[in-house]
């Protein structure tokens, strides 16, 4: 990673500041770094789409405001930005190659299923309306928890950090909403 | 920019607190070294220092092994203590080989001697299973305190980094093992208390990514 050393001096006084409290400072850090993280992520993660990029991105951030006391002043601050942004790149790419090692590519994705009961309660899921219908009847904390988590496809861990929840509440609320969707759209068969 | 990106980033810097900054590793590991060599101390002195202990401390070969192994914990808790700072080179992982060599020399030394005095008969090998618990209970302290401090940092190599904190409590456990256990047989010293540093170093190794792990979620 070349920065000037302009650049590199901006964001060390950034972060110092941001360390002693600067709110905006530290917005202004985050701000500048993400460009950084998302070149460096696309660099080293180069086969994976725009979503897996911002992910790997939005892991990075969330591990440097983990590791944040961590920095050292005295030193300079991109390579200590680099050393967490390869570490998380490094554990993307592991968990992709994990994933893809248990993936099957089939020419054709069977339509039917051979249980009658299986293929009934995917009808049912296919209707989006009923569906629409059933979520908006949730519960605030079940309804935001399906909206991150199943429609907007996040992780736990960026789930929790948008909404402010644990991951465990999360888990729990999305127990619970599934077993409601469950039990509203079967009586609407 | 990305919308779920920015929410982040404002969610972030809208939680975002002062915080009290990691201490140079340097002054780290002499904090740890402090509260350690205390801790072996305190072991010591319930266990009784062996009562040739006075003869042993003019015993060159003893002092030497003792010195590389109080040296082998020290560079080792620093080397942790740099890992779990992002942007350290990993090589700083190899500041223990000098006196783990040195260590470990010695004790070859000694068996080769043995070997040159007596024969065969020097590699005559007796259980002495007390080694590894003992080792364990001294260093116990050295290494929660270890452990309760490599977590305040990143996870940055958290396997290499829980090998040099359990070799660094584990190393200051012999030697304070050898303050009040009599076994000076080289052969013997280098499988039950070497080969017993090595062990619990690597097993605590192995469970290195379940030691130190990123808590993002938990502080985001």
């Amino acid at each position: 990673m070349t920065e000037t050393p302009e650049k590199s001096q901006r964001l060390t006084d950034l972060m110092r500041f941001a360390q002693d409290g600067d709110g905006k400072a530290y917005f202004d850090l985050l701000r500048a770094v993400t460009p950084m993280l998302r070149a460096a992520a696309r660099r080293q993660y180069p086969v994976y789409n725009r979503q897996d990029v911002e992910d790997v991105v939005q892991d990075i951030l969330m591990s440097l405001h983990a590791a944040r006391a961590t920095y050292d002043p005295e030193r300079p601050f991109i390579p200590w930005l680099m050393g967490i942004a390869r570490n998380r790149i490094a554990d993307a790419v592991r968990r992709h190659a994990r994933r893809a090692a248990h993936e099957q590519i089939v020419e054709q994705v069977p339509e039917t299923l051979l249980d009658p009961g299986a293929n009934m309660s995917t009808d049912v899921y296919r209707d989006p309306e009923a569906l629409r219908r059933a979520i908006d009847g949730l519960p605030n904390q079940q309804r935001r928890a399906m909206e991150l988590l199943k429609l907007r496809e996040m992780s736990l861990k960026e789930a929790a950090a948008v909404s402010g929840t644990s991951v465990g509440a999360l888990k729990i609320a999305v127990h619970r909403a599934m077993g409601t969707l469950r039990e509203v759209l079967s009586k609407g068969t | 920019m990305n919308l779920e990106t920015d929410d982040l980033i404002e969610l972030l810097a809208t939680r975002h607190q002062p915080i009290r900054r990691l201490a140079p590793p340097r002054n780290r590991a002499l904090h740890w070294l402090s509260i350690a060599l205390c801790s072996v101390a305190a072991v010591v002195v319930l266990m009784s220092p062996r009562d040739d202990l006075a003869a042993k401390l003019t015993d060159t070969r003893f002092l030497i092994e003792e010195v590389a192994a109080l040296a082998t914990a020290v560079a080792a808790a620093f080397s942790a203590f740099c890992l779990i700072v992002p942007g350290h080179s990993r090589a700083v992982a190899l500041l223990p080989t000098p006196s783990l060599a040195i260590w470990l020399g010695s004790l070859g030394q000694g068996c080769w001697q043995a070997w040159l005095n007596f024969g065969d008969e020097a590699w005559r090998l007796s259980p002495d299973w007390v080694c590894l618990p003992a080792i364990a209970v001294v260093g116990a302290i050295p290494a929660l305190t270890m452990v309760v401090m490599l977590r305040r940092g990143a996870p940055i190599a958290p396997r290499l980094t829980v090998i040099l904190g359990a070799l660094a409590a584990a190393a200051l456990g012999n030697v304070g093992l050898r303050l009040f256990h009599p076994q000076d047989a080289s052969l013997m010293v280098l499988v039950w208390q070497f080969g017993s540093v090595a062990l619990l170093s690597l097993l605590a190794g192995w469970g290195g990514r379940q030691i130190l792990a990123w808590r993002h979620v938990g502080s985001a």
